[in-house]
């Protein structure tokens, strides 16, 4: 009950703020004509989007960039537009130059795979100084170099950001509060985030919610002429009660059952994610690199990842190539020994084990070279044609969703992926 | 012999001037150079590279001095503006905009305000002191003050 009660008022606070700018939003052309010049001037509207297709060689498990996704390419559809097609919607409010709000609302397929809207960003922004601001309300984590605007396909040159790395963080919403410094020496721009709050997000298949508690953490971010150099820590309380059924199955098996769900089941568990990413854009080269660590200790794995990718400016074009890699710690189990059990309690023990490992063989391990290219074909609109090739680690289904029974771990598979992203 | 080589060498000289002269003519007025400016009435005298990208990009909000700066660009695809942050910023339209969409789209800032020309450029930058622009060199008068050209 308790915790029900408390997510309440924060909630009802980001409807307040959403309702308003919500206003705003649908009507702004009675912003512009009622109010005046100044109301009109104070709303700035903005959107973004992208028309995507994405085909997989693999027919026994989907390809998706997001595990919230209810599916994807390759078992779902063939060729699928619901990997990376999205529409989003934002409103800025800018009150004075210190108060300001935003509103962004983004439409996507979903865990339940309808489109229906959701709010993205409802945040209220009040500036202490240029440099020194608070935000109040919803916000996206900016813990990776491209994480706070990884649904803006046109803000980055691939199709997606690496899904090796961008799939390690299993909530990037943060409801609560987040703080911000920048400083500045000489051409060095620094700015220092810090965040504080929860967040609660709906798993595809009736899999439940992925609550976030307590969650804390601090991005640097080091911008020096081309040179951009990410450092943060991301620290929450992750609660996924999907599969405690199993868990509850071992804990009959006594201490030697209780031990391995108290290990793999996520129950208020510490996830601790540490992330170094640097970019170099020289305007004709550009050069990323990121490495980051995820331990989540429980079934969602305890995970390194990193890629490079490196792409060269052609007047309109872009063509780069990418690599791309995670591996995990510990993604079978021995699970429970069955020795001196009768044989009944032995075979439900076999079950039990063999049920452990299908779930951890979803934890992702795999390694993935990528080709592609961007074309900036029209104003504020960009193509890109982009091929993947990715091979899984032995016993893993590595970034798949919706994997089926005649899936084989361990193989490879091939991706083709066309996009058109837009910005106005 | 020596003569010669310098008669070569001018010779040089005068063909590539010609060829240089011709594709002036032939690109028209989108090669006109744009130079960065400011109010006559600013303190503000020289800039470097760096500094006018980083208030351009909305990475500082201050001239050196301190004072306050308010950048204004020229609208979205315009030539001027094109060329003022590929000469500048070496940075393309498209870069910049996927630039700003980052910010744009984190709640973080707003792009600089937007004059439909060169003409009302001078004019906001003739009533604002802290106001700091771009127009072609051709466009240059008493109003205004270049702190920085393209060498």
């Amino acid at each position: 009950m308790h915790r029900q009660i408390t997510p309440s008022r924060p909630f009802r606070t980001l409807r307040a703020i959403s309702t308003l700018l919500l206003t705003a939003l649908w009507h702004p052309a009675a912003a512009g004509t009622d109010a005046g010049n100044a109301a009109a001037s104070m709303f700035s509207f903005s959107g973004f989007g992208t028309l995507g297709v994405v085909h997989s060689s693999e027919n026994q498990a989907d390809f998706s960039a997001n595990i919230f996704q209810a599916n994807g390419a390759g078992y779902s559809r063939q060729w699928s537009p619901d990997v990376d097609s999205r529409i989003g919607a934002q409103v800025i409010a800018t009150v004075s130059p210190k108060l300001s709000g935003v509103l962004q609302i983004v439409s996507e397929q979903n865990f339940d795979g309808t489109y229906w809207p959701r709010v993205e960003w409802a945040n209220i922004q009040y500036q202490f100084t240029p440099d020194f601001g608070v935000r109040l309300g919803r916000s996206i984590l900016p813990g990776f170099l491209f994480s706070d605007t990884r649904l803006v396909g046109y803000t980055y040159p691939w199709v997606r950001p690496p899904v090796e790395l961008y799939c390690l963080n299993p909530v990037d919403t943060n409801d609560g509060i987040d703080i911000s410094y920048r400083l500045q020496a000489g051409d060095l721009v620094d700015m220092i985030q810090g965040n504080y709050g929860y967040s609660k997000t709906k798993l595809p298949n009736n899999d439940g919610t992925v609550r976030a508690k307590n969650s804390w953490g601090f991005t640097n971010t080091a911008e020096y002429g081309p040179l951009t150099l990410l450092l943060s820590f991301e620290a929450s309380h992750l609660s996924a009660t999907a599969i405690d059924p199993l868990f509850d199955a071992f804990r009959q098996f006594g201490p030697q059952g209780i031990a391995i769900a108290n290990q793999y089941d996520d129950d208020n568990k510490l996830v601790a994610i540490e992330d170094v990413g640097a970019s170099y854009d020289s305007g004709h080269w550009l050069v990323v690199g990121e490495w980051s660590h995820a331990n989540t200790h429980s079934f969602l794995g305890d995970q390194t990842a990193w890629y490079a990718s490196s792409g060269y400016r052609l007047g309109k074009f872009m063509p780069y190539l990418t690599y791309a890699d995670v591996s995990a710690i510990g993604n079978s189990s021995p699970g429970l020994n069955l020795m001196g059990l009768s044989p009944g309690a032995a075979a439900y023990g076999a079950g039990l084990n063999a049920g452990l490992n299908s779930v951890l063989e979803t934890i992702a391990d795999q390694k993935t070279v990528s080709a592609g290219a961007r074309w900036d074909f029209a104003k504020n609109v960009d193509l890109k044609l982009q091929v993947d090739h990715t091979r899984l680690g032995v016993g893993s289904s590595g970034t798949s969703i919706n994997v089926q029974p005649g899936f084989i771990p361990g193989g490879t598979v091939n991706l083709f992926s066309a996009a058109i992203d837009f910005v106005w | 012999m020596v003569r010669r080589s310098h008669i070569v060498r001018a010779n040089r000289f005068v063909w590539c001037a010609v060829l240089g002269l011709a594709l002036n003519l032939a690109v028209g007025p989108a090669i006109a150079d744009v130079v960065a400016v400011v109010s006559a009435k600013s303190v503000v005298t020289t800039l470097t590279k760096a500094q006018l990208t980083d208030i351009f990009l909305g990475k500082v909000n201050r001239f050196p001095n301190g004072a306050q700066a308010v950048p204004i660009d020229q609208p979205e695809g315009s030539a001027a503006r094109d060329e003022f942050y590929a000469k500048f910023a070496g940075k393309s339209a498209s870069q910049i905009k996927a630039f700003w969409s980052k910010i744009i789209f984190t709640g973080r800032g707003q792009p600089p305000k937007e004059v439909a020309d060169s003409l009302e450029m001078k004019k906001r930058i003739n009533e604002n002191p802290s106001a700091i622009g771009y127009i072609e060199e051709n466009m240059v008068d008493d109003s205004v003050k270049v702190v920085l050209q393209q060498l």
